[in-house]
């Protein structure tokens, strides 16, 4: 059942950021277009001049590429996880945000890959992938499962977009070009809400949300697995496959709730996106800190303690050259959330922003510290007299397609929001069925 | 003994004149005239003399080997003295010719025959020479079973003048089996005063497919006869394992993936893809359902 | 004249060396030719050795051979009834680098690829240094191979592990497979790979290729022509010993052993055993050594010296 009155408000509320792009919005667009101009000047350096533009050397031969790469499937398979979940469970509060999970799970599943592009010598030759794929190589692996997985996104996503292109199709006071209104009109696929198109949707969304969940889970730890099942000490961990679909969640999260933060702000969506949504994204951090914390003592706890030469100098690298990366990451990272949510008093929407940057940030330190320092100490000692060949420092080129890429995040958000509501419209007109509202009842008492 | 030496150092001598003069002009030609080495080896297989000049320009980072030179052989007894031929140096210096006969060469009072190898020179190289002397000899293998124990039995014999044939006596006898890049020492012994030797033949030597392994005697760096070897071939190797590779197996690294893996994977994305062809299809459904619905309210 | 007789000596002392390997060429004659020898062409009269499908040694005519270099396709198949060992006396080792320079050389790379590398070792802090020259070991179970998503990198039946050049898409990720840090990535297009003018061969791994990974090959163009490895024929102290195992033989040009008497007697080992990888190199033990760990620091490159400052050794040591 659908409230129409509540439906029209929303419509009419998000209409103009549907309709135009405000002087504001454009400056940002042509910022983001700008830092994606340099990521494209540098890749291009990269291509012609070899990848010894790059920091990456002998032994360190995946560097910040890889770790974007592993920060933002992670991001996607959280997006994917998180909706997935929220949608399953009927949860009543993921109605404004789970949109906004959902791009963030299909927009970061588009640019992740993009790194690992980067990583490979011979791009010319990629289509090499799919003419003499080898099965047994979790890299093939990676490429039959991140396509899988967009498509499984996609669908999802159009799925959960459908009842909101039909209400913007029918939407008679939007101002927007024909061809737009025609783009819509088409996607709808005549969706009507009838009850037969109802259940077939209801059916259709729930079998997805499975999907996505499972593959998500699937995904990221085949992407763990291209570390595990090699033999360097530090990544050759059964607790791998777990620990990287933990710790994706949980930075995506913190993402989540940075674009709650964003779009409020932004689209004025103070009296939707309220406290209480902050506060059960918090919790859902909190218990995935405490996942994330466990996961990452349990591995470095096993390493240390048992002490193979290896690891032990693997964990000697870490607590001297990475001391506060370390830190940052592994401790900080963990307890600023812990403590932010924890403690009633402290538990804002600003609070619980900014721990959740802190999340990211310490979730991209976190893998960075997995790739890099196991590289810099393989079995056989690393003698070199090049500084650069012994350590890994990023060059501007990686840089600036790392910043390229979370440009590239944001103009896709940005273009997204203007394309469908960041908030699913249709399910915020919904009327709570009676047992939901008694749930929901319950986490308010939480709150 | 005097004549033919005399005869021999003549020789020597007006091919040492000759270079001279040659090496002379050369010097004219250009400052920086190199005086090549060339090591001259003998070596006698089965009655056919190689004989190997490696030619080589002696610096101080290194041997530098040159390529190309033409080397010319001459063979020399008492009084004849006769062109072999010539051959031309490959990438390591390398000259070799094969005599298929060694009757009718040039011999002294002795039976021996004096080698000489010649390099006329050639750009910036000067003329270069190097002699070497050696007896003609034989070798013969043969095997013996005595009860459980095997031996090679090796017959030298020397050829004097006219033909006359005689045992090699009291000379060390090296036994080898052919390997892949070299000779495998298997055992050494000397000649009685019939010129005859006898090595045990250790077990669990590698042969061919079938076993066979080829056994080979040598008597090495003699004063008078060189180098020689003798071979023979018998089945007592054991025979080499030949690995299978027009049969592959399911390794993880082998090209193709153990089964396991290949089923799960069909599994997986069967599973998968059937649940997403099942959402669109509820797609379609839903346009077909909205397609239906004009038709039914006119 | 005795300046004459001494020469005879050394002539025929050099005998013994080459003599050797005549030998064995002339042996084996009249088997099967290699696939790669082209019959149409007149011949030269100038003779080369080659190995044949067969897997022996036999001379041909040079005129009828139109590369050493087989093709990709080809290379893909190793050299019949042949498994290639390797083995390396750490006892003789004194880091003269003659291995890794006549490597560089010889598959025509740039100084900072090293395909064979020369480690200072040191396996605990009471225990000795020593010299440890590392090249690909070939592993039976080899990750690299398991790991390559395109089949880039390939064992043959011969034991060699190889890397297609022309295939590899520098993923990289047989680096990380790799425990033993032995495989280069081609950073750039170094200037050294053009000197090459051969047609390219996985065999040679040369012409390098940019944005490529490539390592050690056991060189078997060389092989496949009756030669040892670049490392194994260049070592001034015969520190490297290389054959075929199936045929229990090993030589380093000059002295040849039977394989399983000198891991017996010597009791050699393979390296970081406990990975499962069953490597194709064995090393000796450094006892009873040739040379004191120090004079290995003789003579060597500013550049090269400065790698050992960060070892245990280095740092208690004036170099």
């Amino acid at each position: 059942m659908e409230n129409k009155d509540t439906k029209e408000k929303l419509l009419r509320q998000f209409a103009p950021q549907l309709e135009k792009v405000s002087s504001a919005t454009l400056v940002w667009i042509l910022f983001l277009l700008g830092v994606i101009g340099l990521g494209v000047y540098a890749f291009v350096t990269q291509v012609t001049k070899g990848h010894i533009v790059t920091g990456m050397r002998d032994n360190v031969v995946w560097g910040i590429y890889i770790v974007n790469f592993i920060f933002f499937m992670g991001m996607s398979y959280s997006g994917a996880i998180i909706s997935g979940t929220l949608q399953l469970f009927r949860t009543e509060w993921r109605k404004p945000i789970i949109r906004m999970a959902e791009y963030l799970a299909i927009i970061s599943l588009l640019i992740g890959p993009g790194y690992i592009l980067l990583c490979i010598g011979r791009l010319d030759r990629l289509y090499y992938l799919a003419l003499f794929g080898r099965i047994q190589s979790p890299i093939t692996w990676d490429v039959i499962a991140i396509s899988t997985d967009i498509f499984g996104c996609l669908i999802f996503l159009y799925l959960s977009i459908l009842r909101d292109i039909a209400s913007l199709r029918d939407f008679s006071e939007l101002k927007i070009p024909a061809w737009r209104k025609k783009v819509y009109s088409m996607l709808a696929l005549g969706y009507t809400g009838t009850p037969e198109q109802e259940k077939r949707l209801r059916r259709a969304t729930d079998i997805m949300a499975t999907m996505v969940i499972a593959i998500a889970i699937i995904v990221y730890s085949v992407l763990a697995w291209i570390f595990s099942v090699t033999l360097q000490p530090g990544w050759h961990s059964t607790i791998f496959g777990p620990y990287f679909v933990i710790a994706a969640v949980y930075s995506g999260t913190g993402v989540l709730i940075i674009a709650m933060w964003v779009f409020r702000k932004v689209y004025h969506l103070d009296q939707y996106i309220t406290r209480k949504h902050f506060v059960a994204m918090g919790v859902l951090m909190v218990v995935l800190a405490a996942l994330f914390g466990y996961f990452t003592f349990s591995d470095y706890l096993t390493k240390w303690y048992g002490s193979e030469k290896n690891d032990e100098s693997l964990i000697r690298i870490l607590f001297t050259e990475y001391y506060w990366p370390f830190i940052f990451s592994n401790y900080i990272g963990v307890l600023i959330p812990l403590l932010v949510v924890g403690i009633a008093k402290l538990r804002t929407i600003t609070n619980i922003t900014l721990s959740a940057l802190v999340v990211i940030v310490a979730l991209w330190f976190n893998r960075y510290l997995i790739v890099i320092p196991t590289l810099e100490s393989p079995y056989l000692p690393i003698q070199d007299s090049r500084p650069d060949w012994v350590n890994y420092t990023g060059t501007w080129v990686e840089f600036s397609l790392m910043a390229a890429g979370v440009a590239l995040f944001c103009l896709l958000f940005t273009l997204a929001s203007k394309f469908v509501p960041v908030m699913n419209v249709s399910e915020m007109a919904e009327i709570p069925k009676p047992e939901s509202s008694e749930l929901f009842k319950a986490e308010e008492s939480l709150l | 003994m005097q004549t033919q030496n005399k005869i021999r150092i003549i020789f020597i001598f007006l091919l040492c004149c000759y270079n001279l003069v040659t090496s002379a002009q050369i010097k004219k030609d250009s400052a920086t005239a190199i005086t090549p080495t060339i090591t001259f080896t003998y070596l006698n297989s089965n009655d056919t003399i190689i004989l190997n000049a490696n030619i080589f320009d002696k610096k101080e980072k290194g041997v530098f080997a040159i390529k190309n030179a033409v080397i010319e052989f001459f063979a020399s007894g008492d009084k004849k003295t006769r062109n072999l031929g010539q051959a031309k140096a490959d990438e390591e210096g390398n000259a070799v010719l094969k005599l298929p006969v060694a009757k009718g060469l040039p011999q002294d009072k002795d039976g021996k025959t004096t080698y000489t190898a010649k390099f006329n020179g050639k750009d910036k190289y000067r003329p270069a020479l190097e002699t070497f002397t050696a007896k003609f000899a034989r070798i013969t293998v043969n095997f013996s079973k005595e009860d459980s124990l095997r031996f090679i039995l090796v017959t030298a014999t020397q050829v004097d003048r006219k033909d006359a044939i005689k045992p090699i006596q009291k000379e060390k006898i090296i036994v080898y089996v052919p390997r892949l890049f070299n000779l495998l020492k298997i055992g050494e012994t000397d000649l009685d005063v019939a010129g005859k030797g006898k090595v045990e033949y250790p077990g669990n030597l590698v042969g061919d497919s079938l076993g066979n392994i080829i056994v080979i005697a040598r008597i090495e760096d003699n004063d008078v006869f060189g180098n020689v070897q003798g071979q023979s071939s018998i089945s007592w190797g054991i025979p080499k394992q030949y690995y299978l590779a027009e049969k592959p197996t399911r390794e993880l690294w082998t090209p193709i993936a153990p089964i396991w893996m290949i089923v799960t994977l069909i599994i997986m994305l069967t599973g998968v893809w059937a649940h997403y062809i099942y959402a669109v299809i509820q797609l379609i459904k839903i346009k077909q359902i909205s397609k239906k619905k004009p038709d039914s309210s006119s | 004249m005795k300046d004459k007789n001494e020469n005879k000596k050394s002539s025929r002392r050099q005998f013994l060396k080459k003599g050797l390997v005549a030998g064995a060429g002339m042996v084996a004659g009249g088997s099967l030719l290699a696939a790669y020898i082209d019959k149409s062409k007149p011949t030269s009269g100038e003779k080369v050795k080659v190995l044949t499908t067969e897997g022996e040694l036999v001379e041909v005519d040079k005129s009828l051979i139109h590369s050493p270099r087989v093709s990709r396709e080809e290379s893909h198949k190793g050299i019949p009834g042949r498994k290639f060992v390797m083995v390396i006396d750490l006892a003789k080792c004194k880091n003269a680098r003659k291995c890794v320079e006549s490597c560089q050389k010889g598959h025509h790379l740039p100084s900072s690829q090293e395909f064979m590398k020369v480690y200072l070792l040191q396996d605990s802090e009471k225990s000795a240094p020593y010299w440890f020259p590392k090249p690909c070991f070939h592993c039976d179970n080899p990750l690299c191979v398991s790991v390559c998503p395109v089949g880039a990198t390939y064992k043959r039946s011969d034991g060699i592990v190889l890397i297609d050049n022309e295939r590899c898409i520098g993923c990289k990720f047989c680096m990380t497979g790799c425990p033993y840090s032995t495989r280069v990535f081609a950073w750039k297009d170094y200037p050294e790979y053009a000197e090459d003018k051969e047609p390219y061969s996985p065999e040679a791994s040369s012409p390098g290729k940019e944005g490529t990974v490539s390592k050690c090959d056991f060189c078997p163009d060389l092989v496949r022509m009756g030669k040892l490895p670049y490392c194994a024929q260049n070592c001034p102290m015969g520190v490297i010993y290389f054959g075929d195992i199936d045929e229990d033989t090993v030589t380093n040009g000059a002295e040849t052993f039977r394989f399983s008497e000198l891991i017996r007697d010597r009791s050699g080992y393979r390296y970081l055993e406990v990975l499962g990888t069953r490597p194709s190199v064995y090393y000796l033990p450094p006892v009873e050594r040739q040379f004191p760990v120090e004079s290995g620091f003789n003579d060597l490159k500013e550049s090269v010296k400065n790698r050992f400052k960060n070892t245990p050794y280095g740092k208690t040591h004036k170099l």
